[in-house]
Protein backbone atom coordinates (compact mmCIF):
# COMPACT_ATOMS: atom_id res chain seq x y z
CA UNK A 1 0.00 0.00 0.00
CA UNK A 2 2.73 2.56 1.38
CA UNK A 3 4.74 1.31 -1.90
CA UNK A 4 2.33 1.70 -4.52
CA UNK A 5 1.57 5.62 -3.04
CA UNK A 6 5.30 6.25 -3.52
CA UNK A 7 5.19 4.79 -7.04
CA UNK A 8 2.34 6.87 -7.57
CA UNK A 9 3.12 9.74 -6.37
CA UNK A 10 6.76 9.32 -8.21
CA UNK A 11 5.34 8.87 -11.63
CA UNK A 12 2.41 12.00 -11.05
CA UNK A 13 4.92 14.12 -10.32
CA UNK A 14 7.63 12.94 -12.42
CA UNK A 15 4.77 13.81 -15.59
CA UNK A 16 3.55 17.39 -13.91
CA UNK A 17 7.47 18.39 -14.04
CA UNK A 18 7.89 17.54 -17.18
CA UNK A 19 5.06 20.12 -18.62
CA UNK A 20 5.30 22.37 -15.34
CA UNK A 21 7.08 25.88 -16.44
CA UNK A 22 10.64 26.02 -16.01
CA UNK A 23 12.26 27.62 -12.66
CA UNK A 24 14.71 30.92 -13.57
CA UNK A 25 17.70 29.72 -13.36
CA UNK A 26 19.00 32.71 -10.70
CA UNK A 27 15.97 30.24 -8.45
CA UNK A 28 17.04 26.87 -9.53
CA UNK A 29 19.99 27.25 -6.68
CA UNK A 30 17.38 27.60 -3.89
CA UNK A 31 15.14 24.90 -5.72
CA UNK A 32 18.36 22.49 -5.11
CA UNK A 33 18.88 22.86 -1.31
CA UNK A 34 14.90 22.30 -0.87
CA UNK A 35 15.53 18.95 -2.84
CA UNK A 36 18.15 17.82 -1.15
CA UNK A 37 16.79 19.15 2.20
CA UNK A 38 13.42 16.73 1.13
CA UNK A 39 15.58 14.01 0.00
CA UNK A 40 16.84 13.63 3.61
CA UNK A 41 13.92 13.88 5.14
CA UNK A 42 12.65 10.82 3.31
CA UNK A 43 15.53 8.94 4.07
CA UNK A 44 15.01 9.82 7.54
CA UNK A 45 11.52 8.72 7.52
CA UNK A 46 12.37 5.36 5.68
CA UNK A 47 14.89 4.92 8.70
CA UNK A 48 12.48 5.62 10.99
CA UNK A 49 10.18 3.52 9.74
CA UNK A 50 12.52 0.66 9.71
CA UNK A 51 13.07 1.52 13.76
CA UNK A 52 9.56 1.62 14.05
CA UNK A 53 9.56 4.77 15.74
CA UNK A 54 7.74 6.50 12.73
CA UNK A 55 5.90 9.93 13.16
CA UNK A 56 4.09 11.29 11.02
CA UNK A 57 4.24 14.53 12.19
CA UNK A 58 7.57 14.63 13.09
CA UNK A 59 8.29 13.44 9.46
CA UNK A 60 5.41 16.40 7.43
CA UNK A 61 6.96 19.21 9.45
CA UNK A 62 11.06 18.12 8.87
CA UNK A 63 9.65 17.91 5.23
CA UNK A 64 8.86 21.53 4.57
CA UNK A 65 10.17 22.58 7.06
CA UNK A 66 13.90 21.46 6.39
CA UNK A 67 13.32 22.46 3.00
CA UNK A 68 12.11 26.30 3.82
CA UNK A 69 14.26 26.17 6.43
CA UNK A 70 17.31 25.78 4.03
CA UNK A 71 15.80 27.95 1.33
CA UNK A 72 15.26 30.75 3.72
CA UNK A 73 18.85 29.97 4.93
CA UNK A 74 20.69 30.15 1.45
CA UNK A 75 19.00 33.40 0.55
CA UNK A 76 20.40 34.68 4.06
CA UNK A 77 23.80 33.82 3.11
CA UNK A 78 23.63 35.07 -0.10
CA UNK A 79 23.06 38.73 1.40
CA UNK A 80 25.97 37.94 3.81
CA UNK A 81 28.12 36.62 1.21
CA UNK A 82 28.44 33.57 2.90
CA UNK A 83 28.07 30.11 1.77
CA UNK A 84 25.27 28.65 3.95
CA UNK A 85 24.13 26.87 1.84
CA UNK A 86 27.33 24.14 2.04
CA UNK A 87 26.87 23.96 6.00
CA UNK A 88 23.26 22.56 4.54
CA UNK A 89 24.82 20.55 2.14
CA UNK A 90 26.84 19.48 4.45
CA UNK A 91 24.30 18.55 7.47
CA UNK A 92 22.21 16.98 5.01
CA UNK A 93 24.50 14.94 2.63
CA UNK A 94 25.83 13.81 5.96
CA UNK A 95 22.58 12.78 7.31
CA UNK A 96 21.23 11.44 4.18
CA UNK A 97 24.56 9.00 4.89
CA UNK A 98 23.38 8.22 8.10
CA UNK A 99 20.19 7.50 7.81
CA UNK A 100 21.30 5.01 4.46
CA UNK A 101 23.47 3.57 6.38
CA UNK A 102 20.56 2.88 8.98
CA UNK A 103 18.78 0.81 6.17
CA UNK A 104 21.80 -0.75 4.99
CA UNK A 105 22.32 -2.16 8.38
CA UNK A 106 18.36 -3.26 8.95
CA UNK A 107 18.51 -5.08 5.59
CA UNK A 108 21.83 -6.58 6.05
CA UNK A 109 21.25 -7.95 9.68
CA UNK A 110 17.50 -9.29 8.08
CA UNK A 111 19.09 -11.25 4.71
CA UNK A 112 20.97 -13.76 6.03
CA UNK A 113 18.37 -14.98 9.00
CA UNK A 114 15.60 -14.77 6.15
CA UNK A 115 18.43 -17.97 3.80
CA UNK A 116 18.60 -19.78 7.30
CA UNK A 117 14.98 -19.84 7.77
CA UNK A 118 14.35 -20.90 4.40
CA UNK A 119 17.18 -23.65 4.97
CA UNK A 120 15.50 -24.85 8.18
CA UNK A 121 11.86 -25.05 6.31
CA UNK A 122 13.66 -27.11 4.19
CA UNK A 123 15.24 -29.40 6.10
CA UNK A 124 12.47 -30.09 7.87
CA UNK A 125 10.32 -30.67 4.84
CA UNK A 126 13.01 -33.23 4.32
CA UNK B 1 -6.71 4.28 8.60
CA UNK B 2 -3.38 4.76 9.92
CA UNK B 3 -1.74 3.22 7.61
CA UNK B 4 -3.80 4.60 4.50
CA UNK B 5 -3.19 8.39 6.15
CA UNK B 6 0.88 7.16 5.87
CA UNK B 7 0.26 6.33 2.25
CA UNK B 8 -1.24 9.39 1.62
CA UNK B 9 1.18 11.79 2.76
CA UNK B 10 4.26 9.50 1.87
CA UNK B 11 2.87 9.96 -1.65
CA UNK B 12 1.91 13.43 -1.63
CA UNK B 13 5.44 14.54 -0.55
CA UNK B 14 6.82 12.02 -3.21
CA UNK B 15 5.46 13.72 -5.81
CA UNK B 16 6.58 16.91 -4.61
CA UNK B 17 9.79 15.77 -4.32
CA UNK B 18 9.99 14.21 -8.22
CA UNK B 19 8.18 17.16 -9.33
CA UNK B 20 10.65 19.39 -7.92
CA UNK B 21 13.69 17.25 -9.19
CA UNK B 22 12.43 17.15 -12.62
CA UNK B 23 11.62 20.57 -12.67
CA UNK B 24 15.74 21.03 -11.49
CA UNK B 25 16.70 19.10 -13.98
CA UNK B 26 15.03 20.63 -16.95
CA UNK B 27 16.29 23.98 -15.36
CA UNK B 28 20.20 22.74 -15.33
CA UNK B 29 20.02 21.01 -18.63
CA UNK B 30 18.77 24.37 -20.59
CA UNK B 31 20.77 26.66 -19.15
CA UNK B 32 24.39 26.50 -19.39
CA UNK B 33 25.81 27.15 -15.70
CA UNK B 34 28.91 29.06 -15.29
CA UNK B 35 31.00 26.49 -14.99
CA UNK B 36 30.85 24.46 -17.97
CA UNK B 37 31.02 28.42 -19.94
CA UNK B 38 34.37 29.12 -18.36
CA UNK B 39 35.79 25.42 -20.11
CA UNK B 40 34.14 26.31 -23.49
CA UNK B 41 36.28 29.77 -23.12
CA UNK B 42 39.05 27.65 -22.27
CA UNK B 43 38.40 25.13 -25.03
CA UNK B 44 37.88 28.05 -27.72
CA UNK B 45 40.94 29.99 -26.67
CA UNK B 46 42.97 26.94 -26.90
CA UNK B 47 41.49 26.51 -30.62
CA UNK B 48 42.58 29.88 -31.06
CA UNK B 49 46.09 29.26 -30.40
CA UNK B 50 46.16 25.85 -32.21
CA UNK B 51 45.00 27.61 -35.09
CA UNK B 52 47.62 30.35 -34.84
CA UNK B 53 50.10 28.40 -34.23
CA UNK B 54 49.34 26.35 -37.68
CA UNK B 55 48.85 29.01 -39.15
CA UNK B 56 52.74 30.40 -38.11
CA UNK B 57 54.06 27.16 -39.30
CA UNK B 58 52.26 27.40 -42.33
CA UNK B 59 53.34 30.89 -43.16
CA UNK B 60 56.91 30.31 -42.73
CA UNK B 61 56.43 27.45 -45.04
CA UNK B 62 55.22 29.12 -47.38
CA UNK B 63 58.45 32.11 -47.06
CA UNK B 64 60.56 29.27 -47.46
CA UNK B 65 59.19 27.82 -50.27
CA UNK B 66 58.79 30.84 -52.08
CA UNK B 67 62.72 31.52 -51.65
CA UNK B 68 63.45 28.15 -52.60
CA UNK B 69 60.97 29.12 -56.09
CA UNK B 70 63.16 32.24 -55.87
CA UNK B 71 66.24 30.31 -56.34
CA UNK B 72 65.51 27.64 -58.44
CA UNK B 73 64.66 30.37 -60.85
CA UNK B 74 67.70 32.37 -60.57
CA UNK B 75 69.05 28.52 -61.27
CA UNK B 76 67.55 27.99 -64.17
CA UNK B 77 67.72 30.96 -65.73
CA UNK B 78 71.25 31.47 -65.28
CA UNK B 79 72.49 30.99 -68.75
CA UNK B 80 69.65 32.17 -70.84
CA UNK B 81 69.24 35.91 -71.31
CA UNK B 82 65.53 36.19 -72.26
CA UNK B 83 64.22 34.21 -69.42
CA UNK B 84 67.01 36.12 -67.26
CA UNK B 85 65.12 39.29 -68.19
CA UNK B 86 61.86 37.47 -67.13
CA UNK B 87 63.27 36.39 -63.96
CA UNK B 88 64.58 40.42 -63.20
CA UNK B 89 60.75 41.44 -64.15
CA UNK B 90 59.22 39.08 -61.80
CA UNK B 91 61.10 40.10 -59.18
CA UNK B 92 60.95 43.87 -59.85
CA UNK B 93 56.92 43.33 -60.44
CA UNK B 94 57.05 41.55 -56.67
CA UNK B 95 58.58 44.35 -55.59
CA UNK B 96 56.12 46.73 -56.93
CA UNK B 97 53.44 44.83 -55.62
CA UNK B 98 55.02 44.57 -51.75
CA UNK B 99 55.18 41.21 -51.95
CA UNK B 100 58.83 40.92 -50.85
CA UNK B 101 60.93 43.05 -47.91
CA UNK B 102 62.34 46.52 -49.49
CA UNK B 103 65.05 48.51 -47.95
CA UNK B 104 65.84 52.02 -48.76
CA UNK B 105 66.19 56.06 -47.45
CA UNK B 106 62.55 56.96 -45.97
CA UNK B 107 61.01 58.45 -43.02
CA UNK B 108 59.72 57.14 -39.60
CA UNK B 109 56.71 58.49 -37.85
CA UNK B 110 55.70 56.99 -34.33
CA UNK B 111 52.24 58.19 -33.15
CA UNK B 112 50.52 57.15 -29.95
CA UNK B 113 47.36 58.05 -27.64
CA UNK B 114 48.34 60.94 -24.96
CA UNK B 115 45.88 59.87 -22.08
CA UNK B 116 47.24 63.10 -19.81
CA UNK B 117 44.93 65.26 -21.01
CA UNK B 118 47.17 68.10 -21.26
CA UNK B 119 48.30 69.58 -24.55
CA UNK B 120 51.68 70.55 -26.06
CA UNK B 121 52.05 73.92 -24.76
CA UNK B 122 50.50 72.56 -20.62
CA UNK B 123 46.97 73.30 -20.97
CA UNK B 124 43.95 70.68 -19.87
CA UNK B 125 42.46 69.78 -23.36
CA UNK B 126 38.99 70.55 -23.44
CA UNK B 127 38.13 67.16 -26.23
CA UNK B 128 40.28 63.51 -24.96
CA UNK B 129 39.45 62.24 -28.30
CA UNK B 130 41.36 64.74 -30.09
CA UNK B 131 44.61 63.11 -28.31
CA UNK B 132 43.52 59.55 -29.44
CA UNK B 133 44.84 57.99 -32.76
CA UNK B 134 42.13 57.70 -34.78
CA UNK B 135 41.85 55.65 -38.36
CA UNK B 136 41.50 59.00 -40.35
CA UNK B 137 44.63 59.99 -38.86
CA UNK B 138 46.32 57.37 -39.94
CA UNK B 139 44.60 57.66 -43.58
CA UNK B 140 45.41 61.86 -43.48
CA UNK B 141 49.14 60.55 -42.78
CA UNK B 142 49.45 58.15 -45.72
CA UNK B 143 47.98 60.18 -47.99
CA UNK B 144 50.50 62.78 -47.37
CA UNK B 145 53.12 60.04 -47.57
CA UNK B 146 52.12 59.24 -50.70
CA UNK B 147 51.85 62.75 -52.08
CA UNK B 148 55.18 63.10 -51.04
CA UNK B 149 56.42 60.48 -53.25
CA UNK B 150 56.56 57.63 -50.93
CA UNK B 151 57.42 54.61 -52.56
CA UNK B 152 56.64 51.59 -49.64
CA UNK B 153 54.69 52.04 -46.70
CA UNK B 154 54.27 50.06 -43.99
CA UNK B 155 51.70 50.37 -40.88
CA UNK B 156 52.90 48.11 -37.37
CA UNK B 157 54.46 45.73 -40.23
CA UNK B 158 51.33 45.57 -41.89
CA UNK B 159 52.44 46.65 -45.65
CA UNK B 160 50.28 48.74 -47.74
CA UNK B 161 49.47 47.65 -50.89
CA UNK B 162 47.05 48.42 -53.90
CA UNK B 163 43.80 46.41 -52.27
CA UNK B 164 44.73 47.74 -48.38
CA UNK B 165 41.48 49.20 -46.40
CA UNK B 166 42.27 51.21 -43.18
CA UNK B 167 39.14 50.79 -41.26
CA UNK B 168 37.84 51.57 -37.71
CA UNK B 169 36.11 48.72 -36.35
CA UNK B 170 34.48 50.07 -32.93
CA UNK B 171 37.70 51.31 -30.83
CA UNK B 172 40.09 48.84 -32.82
CA UNK B 173 42.02 50.09 -36.31
CA UNK B 174 42.43 47.28 -39.36
CA UNK B 175 44.31 47.44 -41.85
CA UNK B 176 44.27 44.69 -44.47
CA UNK B 177 42.15 42.76 -42.05
CA UNK B 178 44.13 42.78 -39.26
CA UNK B 179 44.02 44.70 -36.03
CA UNK B 180 46.35 47.58 -34.77
CA UNK B 181 46.15 49.88 -31.46
CA UNK B 182 48.56 52.37 -30.46
CA UNK B 183 51.49 53.34 -30.81
CA UNK B 184 51.59 53.34 -34.77
CA UNK B 185 54.63 53.24 -36.54
CA UNK B 186 54.70 54.32 -40.10
CA UNK B 187 57.17 53.83 -41.99
CA UNK B 188 57.90 54.71 -45.61
CA UNK B 189 60.63 54.63 -48.10
CA UNK B 190 61.43 57.87 -49.96
CA UNK B 191 63.62 60.90 -50.11
CA UNK B 192 63.76 61.53 -45.91
CA UNK B 193 63.70 65.39 -46.48
CA UNK B 194 60.67 65.47 -48.98
CA UNK B 195 58.87 63.17 -46.57
CA UNK B 196 59.78 64.59 -43.59
CA UNK B 197 58.85 68.37 -45.07
CA UNK B 198 55.47 67.67 -46.28
CA UNK B 199 54.11 66.19 -42.85
CA UNK B 200 56.08 68.04 -40.27
CA UNK B 201 56.14 71.96 -42.00
CA UNK B 202 53.78 74.33 -40.13
CA UNK B 203 50.31 73.26 -41.18
CA UNK B 204 51.35 69.55 -41.96
CA UNK B 205 49.35 67.13 -40.29
CA UNK B 206 51.93 66.02 -38.32
CA UNK B 207 52.19 69.58 -37.34
CA UNK B 208 48.03 69.83 -36.27
CA UNK B 209 48.43 66.33 -34.06
CA UNK B 210 51.28 67.38 -32.16
CA UNK B 211 49.22 70.78 -31.89
CA UNK B 212 46.51 68.74 -30.84
CA UNK B 213 48.60 66.96 -28.06
CA UNK B 214 49.02 63.77 -29.61
CA UNK B 215 52.41 62.07 -29.27
CA UNK B 216 54.56 62.23 -32.50
CA UNK B 217 57.79 61.17 -32.81
CA UNK B 218 59.79 61.31 -36.33
CA UNK B 219 63.18 60.14 -37.32
CA UNK B 220 64.98 60.23 -40.86
CA UNK B 221 66.95 57.02 -41.78
CA UNK B 222 69.00 56.38 -44.65
CA UNK B 223 68.45 52.21 -44.73
CA UNK B 224 64.51 51.58 -43.41
CA UNK B 225 63.30 48.26 -43.40
CA UNK B 226 59.84 47.99 -45.06
CA UNK B 227 57.86 44.81 -44.51
CA UNK B 228 56.54 42.70 -47.07
CA UNK B 229 52.36 42.33 -47.60
CA UNK B 230 51.72 39.25 -45.64
CA UNK B 231 48.84 38.07 -47.20
CA UNK B 232 47.29 36.99 -50.60
CA UNK B 233 45.95 39.48 -53.50
CA UNK B 234 42.93 37.95 -54.98
CA UNK B 235 41.26 38.17 -57.91
CA UNK B 236 37.77 37.39 -59.27
CA UNK B 237 36.51 39.88 -61.55
CA UNK B 238 39.55 41.55 -63.36
CA UNK B 239 40.99 40.82 -66.90
CA UNK B 240 43.13 41.60 -69.33
CA UNK B 241 41.88 43.97 -71.68
CA UNK B 242 42.36 42.41 -75.18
Amino acid sequence: MILIAIVIGCILGAVIGIYAPMVPYTYSGYLAIAIIAALDSVFGGIAATLNKNFDLKIFVTGFFGNAILSILLTYLGQKLNVDIYLAAIVVFVGRMFNNLAIIRRYYLNKWPSKKEENKNETEKSK
Amino acid sequence: MQKKQIAITLGIMCFALTMAIVIQLRTVYSSTSTVPQVLVEDSLRDEVLRWKEKYDNTYGELTESTKRLEEIRKLATQNDITSMAKQQEITESNMLLGLTEVTGPGFQIILSDNNTGITSEGNKVLDISSQIVHYDDLLQVVNALNNAGAEAISINGHRLVQTTAITCEGNIIKINGQRISSPFTIKAIGSPATLSGSLTMIGGYLYIMQEDGVNVQTSQSDSLVVEAYNGVINYKYIKLKK
